[in-house]
């Protein structure tokens, strides 16, 4: 019987590695060294075949490229938390990184060949290179295959780190909402109150058998509601104040002639979604401040109306007043975070002092679910 | 017979246990009541020697009644609870009698049979009190006897204690009350956060303390908030600094 279960048994896992992965940039730095390397031994390789070529030239040439490639490289890596957003759309992405390709090029051929000329000069060589035309268009052709292939691999690592961050986040929000329903199963059948219920059945079993027995079909119509409803999050209005009968008469039954009960209902809002098990830790609530702790005579008053736009419930009883340090109880809590998680900021709970007792009253928008 | 008090704030469990009480031949059901208040006086004026507790009262839990009890008078308490595994986990450590909700009538009887066992061999209800005391907080109200009825006073309020016999005289700033209780019962009662004892026949709250004015052979005059002056003898005058200089 889940009702009384474990906190643990819910079956919620935790996720480890949240944040935006600096493990996968140091990965996507290493490659890029790696890379370069690569580039620079083999292009001594190749040249130190030729007698004519000193060490130093294609350490120079490939140097002198990967130097300023890094610069660029480090200005897409900063501002990649900027287009962060638009991994989802790899179209928009990729365009706003290569839309820079023309200033790029420009910065890289002007940068790169001073360098080259620069060190040449400095020896007292003269570094030779095919016409300028066709430096910039072979440079430039170079340039957009090897920004693309890069930027491929950025666009891999950064949506695998964006995946892992909505998959946690996924993650908490569900593990939040189940222990909400499971705190909102603990809450509403306590032992406490089964184990009082079935001494009620007990007792009323030795003086009128009939009362007994309806007794134990209210209490296991509860119970078969509170199991069901874990699995579904909404119902209609009318199942849950039907709950909300079964509750009321089983403890109406235990406080007898210390409590009346009136229910006034909008017969046209029965059909109305609403949480399941929303409404049960409220009437807990009056019972557990308003009924227990005195010897006078309670009367709680469940309404339910349309009040501009949305549903509106309250549950109020008469006799007491919140203390002046009241806080919340954990029922109230679980009903506010489940309003929020399922209609955000257009459903409310307040509870305050009201005429010559206090109210709760939850506030549901008529149109409109945001899920 | 063996004459009983019933506390319940819940009609049908009040009725099982009349109903099965009133049944057994040696019982007297003397009084039945509906919350932890009149649960204290019904004891105080009645003297039963069984009471059946519920812990979840109002006014004052089944324990926080106990707790109130003079602890040489106290009658046997029978502690009737649906879940409270804290006190269950006392009951079963001091063997003190309870009933858990809901039980059946071969448990009731057990019980009861332990319960005239009990008073065969004169125990009183003083390990009930002990753990009652341990385990509410009785220490910050204090129940008095106010005309015919009880009332609840709040412990801060007592500015000190004067035995006189077996009565304790407990003086607050609207007025005083006599209980028919030891010093030193009440004082373990209210523990010793507040309350030090200056005297054989006074104790005294350390808040409503004013000054100390040294007299001859090391006796001290103590001058209370209120202007009233007390004796400390030299007996207590060490526990006295010790806790002033906390």
């Amino acid at each position: 019987m889940n009702v009384l279960s474990h906190p643990l048994s819910a079956g919620v896992h935790t996720d480890y590695g949240a944040t935006f992965p600096p493990k996968t940039l140091v990965t996507f730095w290493a490659l890029w060294a790696a890379f370069w390397l690569l580039m620079i031994g083999v292009s001594i390789e190749d040249q130190l075949r030729d007698p004519l070529t000193r060490w130093w030239e294609p350490v120079l040439s490939e140097g002198s490229s990967a130097l300023v490639s890094t610069g660029w490289m480090w200005l897409a890596v900063r501002v990649r938390e900027r287009y962060a957003p638009y991994l989802d759309k790899p179209l928009i992405w990729f365009a706003s990184y290569l839309h820079w390709l023309p200033l790029v090029f420009i910065t890289w051929i002007t940068v790169v060949y001073s360098i080259r000329h620069g060190v040449y000069a400095a020896v007292g060589r003269i570094y030779e290179h095919p016409t300028w035309g066709f430096v910039v268009v072979y440079e430039s052709f170079k340039l957009t295959i090897f920004t693309g292939l890069w930027l491929g691999i950025l666009f891999g690592i950064d949506s695998y780190g964006q995946w892992q961050l909505q998959r946690h986040r996924l993650l908490q929000t569900q593990k939040a909402l189940a222990q909400a329903q499971l705190a909102q199963l603990q809450g509403q059948l306590r032992p406490h109150f089964l184990f009082n219920a079935l001494n009620t059945v007990s007792a009323l079993m030795h003086t009128d058998v009939a009362r007994a027995d309806r007794l134990v079909a209210t209490l296991g119509d509860l119970l078969r509601i509170s199991l069901r409803s874990s699995e579904n999050e909404m119902t209609p209005l009318a199942e849950e104040l039907r709950t909300l009968e079964l509750y009321a008469g089983i403890m109406h039954e235990r406080f007898r002639d210390r409590v009346t009960l009136s229910w006034q209902t909008d017969q046209t809002l029965l059909d109305i979604p609403v949480p399941a098990l929303l409404l049960q830790p409220l009437l807990e609530n009056v019972f557990k401040h308003g009924v227990e702790p005195t010897v006078t005579r309670v009367r709680i008053t469940i309404s339910v109306r349309r009040e501009s736009g949305s549903l509106e419930i309250v549950v109020s009883n008469s006799g007491s007043m919140l203390a002046p340090e009241h806080h919340d109880g954990m029922g109230f809590r679980n009903c506010r975070e489940r309003l929020s998680i399922i209609y955000g900021d257009a459903a409310s709970l307040r509870v305050r002092n009201e005429d010559d007792g206090v109210a709760a009253r939850v506030s549901i928008p008529l149109t409109g679910i945001i899920q | 017979m063996i004459r009983v008090v019933i506390a319940d704030d819940e009609a049908p469990a009040r009725e099982k246990l009349e109903r099965w009480l009133v049944e057994q031949p040696d019982v007297d059901v003397v009084g039945v009541v509906e919350d932890g208040l009149s649960a204290a006086q019904c004891i105080e004026q009645l003297r039963p020697d069984v009471a059946f507790l519920d812990i979840q009262m109002p006014m004052l839990s089944g324990l926080q009644v106990v707790g109130q009890l003079e602890l040489s008078s106290a009658p046997l308490i029978v502690f009737v609870t649906a879940f409270d595994e804290h006190a269950v986990k006392a009951f079963d450590l001091n063997a003190v009698d309870y009933l858990l909700k809901p039980y059946d009538q071969d448990r009731f009887a057990r019980t009861l049979q332990r319960v005239r066992e009990r008073l065969h061999g004169h125990e009183s209800g003083a390990t009930a009190v002990a753990i009652g005391r341990a385990r509410a907080p009785s220490c910050e109200r204090l129940l008095v006897p106010d005309r015919e009825r009880l009332q609840l006073i709040d412990a801060a309020s007592i500015e000190w204690l004067e035995a006189d016999d077996n009565y304790v005289h407990v003086h607050t700033p609207a007025r005083s009350y006599l209980l028919r209780r030891t010093l030193q019962d009440l004082l373990s009662q209210l523990g010793e956060q507040r309350f030090v004892r200056i005297h054989k026949s006074t104790a005294v709250n350390i808040n409503s303390i004013e000054s100390l004015t040294p007299l001859f052979k090391g006796d001290y005059e103590i001058h209370l908030n209120n202007g009233r002056i007390l004796r400390l003898s030299r007996r207590y005058r060490e526990a006295l600094f010790v806790r002033m200089g906390q």
